[in-house]
């Protein structure tokens, strides 16, 4: 009977997984933060041609983390793995202003989904410790983040080479995951 | 009193109330229920694949593996399946795999969700993960993922691991199935020709079965060149291989042509040994090996063959004590080897007799081996055996061996009147069948000695009145119309047919008119009233057009001129031979170097298998060459080329030099369907497709011939249909042209209107056609998908000219990769609405995996009202062309939108 019962305990809070997303465009930089948070190494990437899956383990909270290819023609299946997101972690190039606002498009569609109507939304602009990268506030701005309505959200100023903000950024997650649960 | 009321007036209109949102709320549902086609299995399914729990993940993807396997449509799933293929659990990642080789061609854009998996699959560090993932990937077959698939590979061909290795060898085979110059361009085929030397023997083994499976359905010839270095690989490796391993180097080995006999002698000695393996396949296929090389003469050395032949004779004879299935194969396999050597073998006939429990198709092989092999030393043997067969319960085989008497009496002179004595005495055993069957092998034995057992003519007339059967009738009568002089009573014996001539099988109507002018021929006043009479009757009452002619031509020779009837009827007739022949040596040729597939069991060209066309030849290489070969430059495309061109091996040595590409090119297209065609009848293309100056038009008649020909091997036939007239144009198609000329209307050709990936496996191609002012759609329903597609219907939306259709599509099941036609007939009595453009149809067809629509702009010159049906078209070339300028002119038939 105790058996039973821890088993059944087990079920429902041990092994349940929070499920995040990660998505952004070609060469954001989605698999380096992956690696990065999951084994907190710097790691050589080929553009991701589907997905990549990793368990996160990050303050005691079991996270499986998906990364999703950026490349376009991988973009219209983004869809087929929305159900069930707690949160999504959309990373942005701070360099490359010339698709910022393709990057803006893309949010904004998948904002939009039905299905993520309640995942909170965690934004890095990545690259920081590049010459030339836009400000927290540019990317904020540029994406147009501000106007975002009924929608738990924040931004991060982030290097996935260096592993600046990303803490940051975790913690935040940790913390909205919690408060909504 | 007046609360109480109140109280039910309440409960009443409380209950109404209840009742009617309960209605409603059930109406609802039920609207839900229809509008959502999702909800179901594949729903709760979905649901489950996404759940956040690992355990019931693996669960659900084995539901659908469960599924699949019973022929659910489960496809809908790709994409929740897929994300759970980045898993450490190997069993899932197996039931993944196995999802992803079954529904990746009907889901083939989302195929590129798996990529970065098996990409990083095939890093795992895990050998057999590599080598499945590798596998796997090769099976997809999908030109999506193709691109991605040449890095994974490369980096597996070169991986430590022999287990994926060998995998990746046989990958490249199927990547160089589906994109050829991809493969080429990516270097795969220059490393599977260096695997050849890889150290183990299963790489090995596997890189052969690729090349050579790449270099028989690659046009470019020479992508698998052997060199002394290679050839040395080869043979090492054949101890070491697998039973598989061992069979493909030994196809391999026979398909090589050895640079002088002493290396052609090393090969020998090196598979001698195979002879003595468990497997039978491989003792086969080191049987070939000898065989060709033996009869393409690289082997001459008169000692060398004695030992061959020698130590093949144990093997076979092993090989036929094994399973009755095991047994037929070899017997199978031995008749075609005894067609060509029939020294081996020959002091083993013994163990070729049947045993009572042999099985029939065994027992029937058994007597084809005995004919084979009997000869002078061994006849009676033979015979006593042959008679012993006679009194087994199994008529067919009874019959058999009558005919095999006979067959032995041709074969043998010497032997001949011993074998008549066995007949004469089955004869008086008055056995029905048996009698029968020894009067037809008679027959056959007059015709080749003729004028030698006259004696035995008063017995077999003796059982005249007990024949029943066409052909042993049609051989009695034969043998009295070839004897008429020596048989007194020869008249009689006819008349006693001609009373029932009418009713007498088309057979022995031919052989009665014949045999009755012969008689008059050889003694006029006995048959003078008999051939009146049966000319007559034969001319004036007789169906059959062939017997009607046939009276004609004697009567007309008769009465123009006598004499020249006797030369003609009474001619000396060419010898009959042995019909042991059973295939043409040039498919002889063909077969033996086949033997152990399925090709030398069914003594029909390999090619009709799918498999090998049997003129691949492996050149050898000088080894200096070989460098440049391996790096693939093109225009060193050493020997091969050649062989497009050059039908006969024989007489020419392995060609070295290299004919350029580009003179080749333009000659090989037509020699190559030629050859194509020719395979068995080489003499025949070159006399007709290569010498003749033809003109484009008798090249297509030649090329139909060909077709026609090829399976036939009989000149004549073929070539007197050419100059037949109704067939010009044509060929020998003339079935099809009576077709064409019996519709009216020329018959448009069907386009596809649905194809299989957006009707889930279900192609639809359909033609609409007015007939008689009566409108039809000929439709073809091809089924693409590995399970039965049933439960078709179709509908029309509201159209301009009203079309509906009038009956249900009258089609209960089409099987997997089958397809079924069907004419539907249309009414133009339907719901009528404008539509833009007014020949827009829209259309939709269920079946039982779905509902699917599509549309057709029908083709103008539909409705056009024809003053008279169009003039009846001679020709189906004609017919096609003006066909298709019709459409070219309405230009919008088949015009998908």
């Amino acid at each position: 009977m105790g058996q039973m019962f821890s088993s059944l305990l087990s079920r429902l809070w041990g092994s349940k997984e929070v499920r995040i997303l990660i998505l952004g465009l070609d060469g954001a930089g989605k698999t380096t933060i992956l690696y990065r948070l999951q084994i907190g190494e710097v790691v050589t990437t080929i553009p991701t041609i589907g997905f990549n899956v990793e368990t996160v383990n990050y303050k005691n909270i079991k996270f499986q983390v998906w990364d999703l290819g950026g490349q376009t023609s991988i973009r219209p299946y983004w869809r087929c793995y929305y159900t069930n997101t707690d949160a999504i972690i959309y990373v942005v190039d701070s360099v490359d202003k010339d698709r910022i606002a393709t990057s803006k498009e893309e949010l904004l569609a998948m904002l939009d989904e039905e299905e993520l109507k309640d995942a909170a939304l965690l934004v890095f602009a990545n690259k920081q410790d590049m010459e030339g990268a836009m400000s927290v506030m540019d990317v904020s701005n540029a994406l147009g983040l501000s106007l975002l309505k009924e929608r738990t959200w924040t931004i991060f100023k982030c290097s996935a080479v260096t592993g600046e903000g990303l803490t940051e950024g975790m913690d935040w997650l940790v913390n909205t995951i919690e408060g909504k649960k | 009193m007046s609360v109480i009321i109140l109280f039910e007036y309440n409960t009443y209109y409380k209950a109404a109330v209840t009742k009617f949102t309960q209605n409603a709320l059930a109406d609802l549902r039920r609207q839900n229920f229809f509008s959502t086609a999702k909800k179901g299995e594949n729903f709760e399914l979905k649901a489950d694949l996404n759940s956040e729990y690992k355990e019931r993940r693996k669960d659900t993807v084995k539901r659908v593996i469960a599924n699949m396997t019973i022929g659910k449509d489960v496809s809908g799933l790709f994409a929740d399946v897929v994300k759970n293929m980045q898993t450490d659990d190997i069993e899932l990642k197996k039931l993944v795999y196995l999802y992803l080789i079954n529904y990746a061609k009907s889901q083939p854009e989302l195929v590129i969700l798996a990529v970065n998996t098996f990409v990083k699959d095939t890093d795992d560090p895990n050998p057999l993960i590599r080598a499945l993932a590798i596998r796997t990937m090769g099976c997809l077959r999908v030109e999506e993922i193709t691109n991605y698939l040449c890095e994974p590979l490369r980096k597996c061909l070169r991986d430590d691991n022999p287990y994926v290795r060998k995998t990746a060898a046989i990958c490249v085979a199927k990547l160089y199935d589906l994109n050829p110059q991809l493969t080429v361009d990516n270097g795969f085929v220059s490393t599977l020709q260096e695997m050849i030397s890889d150290s183990n023997p299963v790489v090995v083994a596997n890189a052969v079965a690729a090349l050579s499976e790449i270099n028989d359905s690659s046009s470019q010839k020479g992508l698998f060149n052997i060199n002394n270095n290679i050839l040395a690989k080869l043979l090492a490796a054949l101890n070491e291989s697998t039973e598989w391993g061992q069979i493909c180097i030994l196809t391999t080995l026979a398909d090589y042509v050895p640079v002088d006999e002493k290396e052609a002698e090393t090969i020998v000695e090196r598979v001698i040994p195979r002879l003595q393996h468990a497997n039978a396949s491989v003792v086969l296929s080191a049987v070939k090996v000898f065989m060709v090389y033996m009869n393409n003469n690289y082997i001459t050395s008169e000692k060398t063959i004695q030992t061959i032949v020698k130590k093949m004779t144990p093997p076979l004879v092993t090989l036929v004590s094994d399973h009755s299935e095991i047994q037929y194969v070899a017997l199978r396999n031995i008749n075609l080897i005894l067609q060509k050597r029939n020294d081996i073998l020959n002091q083993e006939i013994r163990v070729f007799f049947c045993k009572y429990n042999d099985p029939p198709y065994v027992k029937l092989e058994k007597l084809e081996v005995m004919i084979q092999l009997c000869n002078e030393k061994n006849i009676d043997q033979v015979l006593s055996e042959f008679k012993e067969y006679c009194n087994e319960v199994d008529v067919d085989f009874v019959r058999r061996s009558v005919r095999a008497i006979g067959r032995c009496a041709i074969k043998l002179e010497s032997a001949a009147e011993r074998c008549v004595n066995v007949l004469l005495e089955l004869i008086s055993s008055h056995i029905n069948y048996v009698l029968q069957e020894a009067i037809v092998v008679m027959k056959d034995i007059f015709r080749k000695y003729p004028h030698s057992y006259e004696g035995v003519i008063v017995n077999l007339c003796k059982n005249l009145e007990s024949l029943d059967e066409p052909e042993a009738k049609a051989s009695l009568i034969w043998i009295i119309g070839e004897y008429a002089e020596k048989i007194d009573n020869a008249n009689e014996l006819l008349e006693f047919f001609l009373e029932n001539f009418k009713e007498e099988s088309s057979m022995v109507q031919l052989q009665l008119i014949t045999a009755i002018v012969k008689l008059f021929l050889k003694k006029p006043s006995q048959a003078q009233d008999s051939v009146q009479k049966i000319l007559q009757t034969a001319t004036q009452s007789c169906d059959n057009p062939d017997i009607r002619d046939r009276a004609y031509i004697y009567w007309r020779l008769l009465s123009t001129n006598p004499q020249a009837t006797k030369a003609v009827v009474l001619a000396e007739k060419p010898p009959i031979e042995s019909r042991t022949k059973i295939v043409s040596d040039s498919l002889l040729d063909e077969l033996i170097s086949n033997i152990g597939t399925l090709a030398s069991v069914y003594y029909k060209p390999a090619s009709l298998f799918g498999g090998r066309t049997g003129d691949t030849k492996i050149f050898s290489t000088p080894a200096e060459d070989a460098d440049a070969d391996i790096e693939g430059v093109p225009g060193t495309t050493i020997g091969g080329v050649e062989n497009l061109l050059d039908l006969d091996f024989d007489d020419s040595a392995p060609p070295k030099s290299a004919t350029p590409p580009s003179s080749a090119a333009p000659k090989s297209g037509m020699n190559d369907l030629l050859d194509l065609l020719n395979d068995d009848v080489p003499s025949m293309g070159n006399t007709m497709g290569l010498s003749q100056p033809t003109t484009p038009s008798t090249n297509v008649q030649n090329d139909l011939m060909n077709i026609l020909g090829s399976s036939s091997n009989n000149n004549s036939m073929s070539s007197s249909s050419i100059l037949s007239p109704q067939n010009s144009g044509l060929g020998g198609l003339g079935g099809l042209n009576m077709n064409m000329m019996s519709t009216p209307q020329p018959q448009p050709q069907k386009t596809i209107m649905l194809p299989a990936n957006e009707g889930k496996g279900m192609e639809i191609s359909a033609v609409f056609v007015k007939r008689q002012n009566k409108f039809f759609m000929e439709l073809t329903f091809s089924n693409k998908t590995a399970q039965p597609l049933s439960e078709i219907a179709i509908q029309f939306n509201k159209n301009t000219y009203g079309l509906v259709p009038l009956a249900p599509i009258g089609i209960n099941v089409i099987p997997p990769n089958g397809s079924k036609d069907f004419t539907l007939p249309l009414g133009t009595n339907g719901p009528v609405q404008q539509m833009n453009p007014p020949t827009l149809l829209q259309i939709a067809v269920k079946n039982n995996l779905g509902v699917y629509y599509f549309q057709h702009i029908l083709p103008t010159s539909l409705f056009e009202t024809q003053s008279s049906t169009p003039s009846m078209p001679n020709f189906s070339f004609n017919n096609n062309s003006s066909n298709n300028n019709s459409n070219n002119n309405s230009g919008l038939d088949g015009l998908l939108i």
